[in-house]
């Protein structure tokens, strides 16, 4: 395309070592405040790939440089974070919004020649999928690295963590107490019986949980725990997350299998009757076994393979970081931001505290065919 | 006349049908030729009869359930009035504008358990969701409820046109030797009609075949749902595409039952009365009997369903960004592809029109394309893709989108032309050339004018289909060009139903137009 060729002029006129330099010298001067050098970061490459200034001729408003993301969020907010920061930095952006494995056998098929800079995906599994497939290439950059703990980065920086999601479970207050909930063991307890709804086992956040399962418990285990799951399900797996959390209100089951957001949403809802829904559940975040932590998830970013302006992608993964960032991709969507010294968007503080697990969030990705498996004969639907 | 051999006229049938057919024969070949190992190996021993078997029970229960609704409806407003006929006769193809996904979400919310029909009933009665049965449209009959649902105007329109066009006189003729109501229906009017109602069911069971999003959603195993999870769970779109090849095994069944049921059974008007019917009064009671149940088959099938998702979007005070580009490229690609595809149609009807073999070979091809799932033809051009070493940008995004379109959708061209073309008298065709027409002259002069009824219908139903599609377009389009079926599918996957309703309602709303007019043409052919 006519847009990127022009790129490389704009990276002349801004060596990228000048760049990272700025951003270290931001980061010694001001180690209590890494979101300075963020902010530094993405002005930095603002100044000098915007047109405007770098260069007077009347053609270059042609040359502005673009970056390509390949997105399998698809929120309103995302749309209006992207715009500020085109504006900030200076550059086009183009999205292309799919399902992950969709994105992934486009970018095989473009190969070479794929415009995508940036991928976003909504589950660790999918980065790990782009990963696996050779689509993404590493990143160390300290500012980054620095920013985001160390299970919800890839160790050789191929993707990293922007915010976090919860899979846990919303539940009647009437008929359990929490900690009759305390462990995703206790679902699979005889006393379940009848009480549990959940969504289909084709569902990412289904399978990334099975993931992490497989990863702690192995193969058998974890089939073991899908079976008997099955077996105190209230109905035939149906619906989205959110359905499930209205058939506990309506008195169909007792507990459902959902995310954390979704049960969030309900309460923040207009509509009266969500906000009743919301109110006669509660929620809570199981751990595996005491002390174990509990499953995250996460929604993360790669930079691609064939990414023509590393440092152009580098820094809007910062710019995600950033408070602005943070607070954008989470305000709409109620997801946890990444950093805790994001604010909580409105209603998520009714998630009660949690301590995540330490496993390295590619687990769910590599066990991911396996957990399908498992979960077909499990009869999960 | 050569019989057909090497003729200069099989040339054009030929290269198009490779043209159409390519993008499923790459993605089965990739599948066939990649696929296997363990996943397969799972799929085979575990899911595919299972998925097999929901799939045929599924496409069985909406194709008797389309023929319960259509073909009594038709026969009905062809031939008799009573209050409100004039407004069903096109008020009946409304729901075609409705994607089936979007029926699935409506009625789900509607029939759910916290849904305001269990609701009241609770309320009502004080007793708990666990105390009563309510029936579960989360099942195979609730699935192949919603796809009839939203596909039985084709049975209609192909059986409504075979209704008003038949003949008087034998109709008369039957009516003189004493068969009338019951007996003329099922011994007269069905039979003479049975071709084109056996056409438009097989569209109709063709597009239930590929559906997923509908599927997806009220939790079905399907083969659309099993091609879906075997791309997205195992991460193996080669062994979706080995799959997919089960799923067109089965439509093309289907497909070809229907056309050795026609081959037999067609009758073709000899009479040169071409006077529609005359209609007569039905009897006050049979008039409120059909009256209150074409009211109640639109309110299930059309209003409510969209009254509910209005509701929705009131209630939760649901607004959508930048509705208005989105109508756009919709609007844009769906005229695109529509004029791909009916220029694909009208090449396959009219070339060949006097070889049987090339025709057979040619619907059999469009009805694959037509019976593979969006995703499986966009995997295809992906495959193709890889090939030319081009990104998915641009016009080469267009360019792959448009043939897509015109290989999944050139078969629901095809069928409603090939119909018009069959219900003429051959020697028609015999005559003109007799005068001397041929080539292009035949083409102008007879052709035209004698398959426009058919083209229009053609034409609309094309541009609704594609309108409404979901998986290619979502694959394959270029940066900026969003359509309302893939914003509304993004708010849907987020479970943001209330948000999804209005650029949902706005998919409805541009269907609407053609519809109508369809729906103005079939009146005004059954005036003259």
């Amino acid at each position: 395309m006519q847009d990127s060729n022009q790129v490389p002029e704009i990276e002349a006129q801004c060596p990228v070592a000048n760049v990272s330099q700025l951003c270290q010298n931001a980061n010694m001067i001001q180690r209590t405040r890494i979101f300075a050098s963020l902010s530094l970061l993405v002005g930095a490459v603002a100044a000098c790939s915007n047109p405007a200034e770098t260069a007077d001729a009347p053609e270059a408003a042609e040359a502005t440089p673009t970056l390509t993301l390949y997105s399998s969020r698809h929120y309103d907010s995302d749309k209006a974070l992207f715009a500020m920061f085109e504006e900030q930095a200076g550059v086009k952006i183009n999205v292309r919004e799919a399902s992950a494995d969709q994105l992934i056998e486009t970018m095989k098929a473009e190969a070479d020649m794929s415009p995508a800079d940036v991928i976003i995906t909504a589950d660790a599994g999918s980065l790990w999928r782009f990963q696996d497939a050779g689509l993404t290439q590493p990143l160390l950059s300290e500012t980054l690295t620095e920013v985001v703990p160390e299970n919800y980065r890839e160790p050789d920086g191929h993707w990293y963590g922007m915010a976090r999601r919860l899979r846990g479970i919303a539940y009647d207050p009437a008929r359990w107490n929490a900690d009759e909930l305390a462990t995703w063991d206790t679902l699979a307890s005889e006393d379940k019986a009848g009480e549990i709804c959940v969504r289909s086992s084709s569902n990412i956040y289904n399978l990334s949980l099975m993931g992490e399962l497989i990863h702690r418990y192995g193969s058998e285990a974890a089939g073991e725990w899908a079976t008997s799951i099955v077996g105190n399900m209230a109905r035939n797996p149906q619906g989205g997350d959110t359905d499930q959390i209205r058939a506990i209100a309506a008195g169909e089951c007792s507990i459902a299998i959902v995310n954390h957001y979704y049960w969030v949403r309900l309460g923040a809802s207009a509509a009266e009757t969500d906000q009743q829904v919301a109110a006669s559940t509660s929620f809570l975040v199981p751990e595996f076994t005491e002390g174990s932590g509990s499953h995250v998830n996460i929604t993360g970013a790669a930079v691609t393979v064939t990414a023509d302006n590393p440092v152009l992608a580098e820094t809007f993964l910062a710019f995600l970081l950033s408070e602005t960032g943070q607070s954008y991709l989470t305000t709409e969507t109620k997801e946890l931001p990444l950093l805790d010294t994001t604010a909580l968007p409105d209603g998520v503080e009714a998630v009660p505290a949690f301590v995540a697990s330490d496993v390295n969030l590619g687990v769910y990705g590599e066990n991911q065919a396996e957990a399908q498996r498992l979960f077909d004969i499990a009869g999960w639907n | 006349m050569p019989r057909f051999a090497l003729s200069i006229r099989s040339i054009p049938p030929v290269l198009l049908i490779a043209l159409v057919g390519l993008p499923v024969l790459v993605a089965v070949w990739a599948g066939l030729t990649a696929g296997g190992g363990a996943t397969w190996d799972h799929i085979l021993q575990n899911r595919l009869v299972p998925y097999s078997l929901t799939t045929i029970w599924v496409l069985i229960l909406a194709g008797l359930l389309m023929f319960a609704i259509a073909v009594p409806a038709a026969w009905v407003i062809s031939l008799f009035d009573f209050p409100g006929r004039r407004v069903f006769s096109w008020a009946l193809i409304l729901p075609l504008a409705m994607p089936g996904y979007v029926m699935a979400y409506a009625w789900a919310d509607l029939m759910g358990v916290a849904g305001p029909l269990q609701s009241s009933i609770r309320d009502a009665t004080g007793w708990s969701a666990r105390d009563y049965w309510f029936p579960n449209l989360f099942s195979v009959p609730g699935l192949a409820f919603v796809l009839a649902s939203t596909l039985f105007p084709y049975v209609y329109i192909t059986a409504r046109a075979a209704f008003t066009m038949q003949s008087a006189a034998t109709l008369e003729a039957a009516r003189s030797l004493g068969t009338t109501g019951w007996g003329l229906f099922a011994r007269v009017g069905l039979p003479v009609a049975i071709p084109a109602v056996l056409g438009g069911l097989s569209l109709a069971l063709m597009e239930a075949a590929a559906d997923y999003g509908a599927a997806e959603f009220l939790g079905i195993q399907t083969l659309g749902v099993g091609i879906v999870r075997s791309w997205n769970s195992f991460g193996e779109p080669n062994t979706a595409a080995r799959l997919a090849l089960a799923l067109i095994f089965i439509a093309g069944s289907f497909f070809i039952i229907a056309k050795l049921f026609q081959g037999q059974r067609g009758t073709q008007q000899t009479s040169s009365r071409w006077l529609n019917p005359r209609r007569t009064e039905l009897p006050p009671q049979s008039a409120w009997i059909a009256t209150l149940s074409y009211t109640l088959i639109l309110l299930i099938c059309f209003f409510a369903p969209v009254a509910r998702l209005l509701w929705l979007a009131i209630e939760s005070r649901a607004t959508a960004v930048e509705l208005w580009p989105l109508v756009q490229s919709s609007v844009i690609l769906g005229t695109m592809g529509t004029i791909g595809a009916f220029i694909a149609a009208l090449v396959f009807t009219l070339s060949t029109k006097r070889n049987r073999e090339l025709r057979f070979g040619a619907r059999l091809v469009a009805a694959a394309g037509y019976a593979a799932p969006g995703v499986v033809l966009g995997l295809g051009a992906l495959f193709i893709l890889r090939e030319t070493g081009q990104a998915l940008t641009g016009w080469v995004a267009i360019g792959f989108l448009l043939w897509i379109y015109v290989s999944r959708f050139t078969s629901a061209g095809v069928e409603p032309l090939q119909a018009t073309l069959e219900r003429l008298p051959k020697n028609l065709d015999n005559a003109a050339r007799s005068l001397g027409a041929r080539g292009m002259n035949q083409f102008v002069r007879v052709d035209v004018p004698l398959l426009a009824p058919g083209a229009l219908a053609a034409g609309l139903i094309l541009f609704v289909e594609i309108l409404k599609e979901l998986p290619a377009t979502l694959m394959l389009r270029p940066f900026g060009w969003d359509t309302l079926a893939v914003r509304a599918h993004a708010y849907a996957t987020d479970e943001r139903l209330a948000q999804a309703t209005l650029p949902a309602l706005l998919i409805v709303l541009a269907g609407l137009g053609p519809v109508l007019l369809l729906s103005w043409r079939l009146s005004r052919t059954e005036r003259t």
